[in-house]
């Protein structure tokens, strides 16, 4: 400690003075402390920890919606069609349980971010959140989302009324993983409840179809050609739209479902070793024909087109097709909300050379903080929005494709009488739809990757080399 | 009057400098840890991360996409700099002259800055949207023009970063040229000399600090550049913008993979500290040039 004297003007001043060399020395001292500290407690991240128990097995007794009255919960939301048609069912729920809901809504383009950081952080601000299904190979591992079988078997927690297998089974297996190389979706823990799904189709301008008098085209080449033949860059009209960002999200709607339908695979399996094989003769001879599609029948800046953009441009009339989601699509017919409303139907796309119409599958789903602190009342909303009765309100709005069987064959096939095709697609294409991807950890940066690749190619890039050195490296990656 | 006791009288300015010493230990804190984690092999993918040693900044060093997002970086930061320079002091000259359309432009100026980089680019991306974006329109490009080919993604969002932030080089150098003393240009004028060769001789050495504040601002801000770049191109075509922040945004939040992340945005801050403090000893010597000039 430093002696005091006092000076001529009374103020006691320290007799050794404090240099600014001193205190910043302190000062780094002081900032190592905590963080060897922090290095002592680790980094976070693990999902051993307390904050992420399952509380299932705690509640007992009778089911009941008021069992947590006057609680209150915050759920993470992107806006979106499915928030949009729930947004005003929220206070039924507060009714029904007398449980507070507070949604956050942050924008698609940031809302994984936000998330992501969040989780990472396990404050459990949200208790519960929207997700995909990819997310879920991301999120799981680190221990960051609630295993909800065991609330779902536990029938304290869950009304005898849910009907967990009342949702399409294909949804159920791809919200399910054990996280484990070399295993296929549907082991492991349910780490989310399909909310809302979509199939990858083709939505197109029916009205320019009739007045032409064109007929669907079967093939991918014929559709090619389609596409070329109803593009016209002086009338700023164009074929077909598609995503083309640097993103993952463009490689998973059309681009995956003609992909596998064209017979090619992302990766092939041998015992727990992956091989990429988005390089092989089918995938090449595809990617050429999709990004050449793209330059001579896509929108011109293809390479920042989400889906946002593709469904846009449908709407106002510029593209003749897009080929993405039917959700996404959908929400542009409806009466006043683009300039195409009532002139849009659907058809389920080019069939592959040995007629598959397999289709690759998003679903939104509802998901648990396992860092929440109220993950009872969690459940109890999650088993609300996912259950029959709001979801069948929720169709009379823009909610589409509800992922219940018993609500998309009841209430919402009578919304669909002015959506020519959607129903018939929805069927031809259900079969075959599931998760087409190779569940993977490192998913989002080897699917950006191929995304990479695509713009490359669209640059001028050799599609074989190129695809060639994607390979190579996400076979790296995935294995490392 | 009560006497205030002396030991409190002592304490006082060590109690006034704590929230600066709080301040400085969040900073650091956070700064410290971002280097721990650079040593570490800490990914979503791996909770319990363990002691890598320099395994990150080889990973880092040896991929060829670091360096060419270095390159991008660099090539971004100089031209934009470069440009709003030269912009942001000739508007500055043009709006020396305090006439009404001078102070209505002035005020007009402050506009881009007012937006956020993010808006910006949403705008931006929309101006340069070929199919109904109003620049092709306007400039009678058609609709097959594309702003953001891989071609022309990099020199449009230099366009971008331009139109924000010329306004900031052109309002603090019209400070700065407010702030020059009056009597060299007067004796000048007297002596007949003409108005370049005052620009020249007199007004461009003393201006040289107040221009070379905004250059250390911009160039510090351009390599750093992340949010209109981002929204514009996320990086892309291929990776024909992507800069040394995207670079690290993708392994830190789209990748989950914290330690590459931390070790890409360490190594950037090492380039902008070397910058920074080369150009600060620039600014050094050119303030005392300037106070030659202007004595």
């Amino acid at each position: 400690m430093n002696e005091f004297t006092r000076s001529e003007s009374g103020l006691h001043v320290p007799k050794k003075k404090v240099t600014r060399r001193s205190m910043l020395a302190a000062m780094g001292g002081a900032a190592t402390v905590p963080m060897l500290y922090g290095c002592g407690v680790g980094t976070g991240g693990g999902g051993d920890d307390a904050g992420s128990a399952n509380g299932a097995g705690e509640v007992t007794g009778s089911f009941d919606w008021k069992a947590l009255k006057g609680e209150s919960i915050k759920i993470l939301q992107t806006p979106h069609p499915y928030q949009q048609a729930f947004q005003p069912l929220l206070k039924e729920f507060t009714e029904l349980t007398g449980i507070e809901v507070q949604a956050d809504l942050v924008a698609e383009a940031d809302y994984f971010t936000k998330l992501n950081t969040e989780l990472a952080g396990k404050t459990g601000a949200h208790d519960v959140f929207m997700t995909g299904a990819y997310f879920i190979w991301q999120y799981g591992p680190p221990g960051w989302m609630e295993d909800l079988k065991p609330w779902i078997e536990n029938s304290a927690a869950t009304s005898d009324e849910y009907d967990f297998e009342d949702i399409y089974e294909g949804l159920r297996t791809s919200t399910r993983w054990d996280f484990e190389k070399g295993s296929e979706l549907g082991t492991g823990g349910q780490w989310a409840i399909p909310w809302g799904f979509e199939t990858n189709v083709v939505a197109y301008n029916k009205k320019e179809f009739d007045a032409r008098g064109i007929a669907l085209p079967e093939t991918f080449d014929d559709f090619i050609q389609l596409a070329n033949d109803l593009t016209d860059r002086s009338q700023n009209r164009y074929g077909v739209a598609f995503r083309g960002s640097k993103s993952w999200a463009t490689i998973h709607p059309g681009f995956m479902t003609q992909f596998t339908r064209e017979g090619a695979k992302d990766y092939t399996a041998e015992g727990t070793t992956y091989t990429a094989a988005m390089n092989s003769d089918k995938a090449v001879d595809f990617t050429k024909k999709w990004v050449d599609l793209a330059k001579s029948a896509g929108p011109t800046s293809w390479t920042t087109y989400d889906y946002p953009q593709c469904t846009g441009d449908l709407g106002n009339g510029n593209a003749m097709m897009v080929y993405d989601a039917d959700s996404a699509t959908y929400p542009k017919q409806k009466a006043g909300a683009s300039a195409q409303a009532g002139n849009l139907a659907w058809y389920p796309g080019p069939a592959g050379p040995d007629g598959s119409y397999a289709t690759n599958l998003w679903t939104w789903s509802l998901a648990m903080n396992a860092a929440s602190k109220k993950k009872q009342a969690a459940w109890l909303f999650i088993q609300w929005a996912t259950g029959k009765e709001a979801m069948n309100k929720a169709t009379s709005s823009t909610f589409a494709d509800p992922v219940r069987a018993s609500v998309f064959d009841g209430s919402f096939k009578q919304t669909l009488g002015e959506f020519p095709g959607y129903l018939e697609t929805f069927e031809k294409v259900i079969d075959s739809t599931k998760i087409q991807f190779t569940p993977q950890t490192k998913f989002f940066e080897t699917t950006e990757d191929w995304a990479v690749a695509l713009q490359d190619i669209y640059s001028g890039a050799d599609a074989k080399s190129r695809l060639d050195e994607l390979a190579k490296a996400n076979t790296s990656k995935i294995n490392a | 009057m009560r006497r205030v006791p002396a030991w409190r009288r002592g304490l006082r300015p060590y109690l006034l400098s704590v929230p600066a010493v709080l301040l400085i230990i969040g900073i650091l804190y956070a700064f410290f840890y971002g280097v721990y984690y650079t040593v570490l092999n800490y990914a979503a993918t791996n909770p319990t991360p363990s002691f890598v040693g320099a395994d990150n900044y080889r990973s880092v060093l040896g991929d060829p996409l670091f360096w060419r997002s270095a390159g991008t970086t660099l090539l971004y930061a100089v031209a934009a700099t470069g440009l709003e320079t030269v912009l942001g002091v000739a508007i500055a000259l043009l709006l020396n002259r305090s006439t009404l359309i001078g102070k209505t432009f002035e005020r007009l100026l402050i506009l881009p800055l007012m937006i956020a980089p993010v808006i910006a680019g949403v705008i931006w991306k929309l101006m340069f949207n070929p199919q109904f974006g109003v620049l092709n329109h306007v400039l009678g490009l058609g609709s097959t023009f594309d702003w953001l080919s891989k071609d022309r993604a990099l020199a449009s969002t230099i366009l971008v970063d331009v139109w924000i932030y010329t306004p900031f080089v052109a309002i603090l150098v019209l400070a700065g040229i407010r702030s020059l003393p009056k009597e060299p240009f007067e004796a000048s004028d007297v002596d007949g000399a003409n108005w370049f060769y005052m620009f020249r001789r007199l007004m461009l050495p003393m201006m040289w600090p107040y221009i070379l504040v905004a250059v250390i601002f911009r160039f510090m801000d351009c390599l750093k550049v992340f949010d209109a770049v981002y929204v514009l191109t996320a990086g892309g075509p291929g990776v024909t913008t992507t800069t040394l922040q995207i670079g690290a945004f993708e392994d830190s939040i789209t990748n989950l993979n914290y330690s590459r992340g931390s070790t890409y945005m360490f190594l950037l801050w090492i380039i902008v500290f070397i910058t920074a403090r080369y150009l600060v000893s620039v600014l050094g010597k050119a303030q005392r040039r300037a106070a030659g000039a202007g004595a």
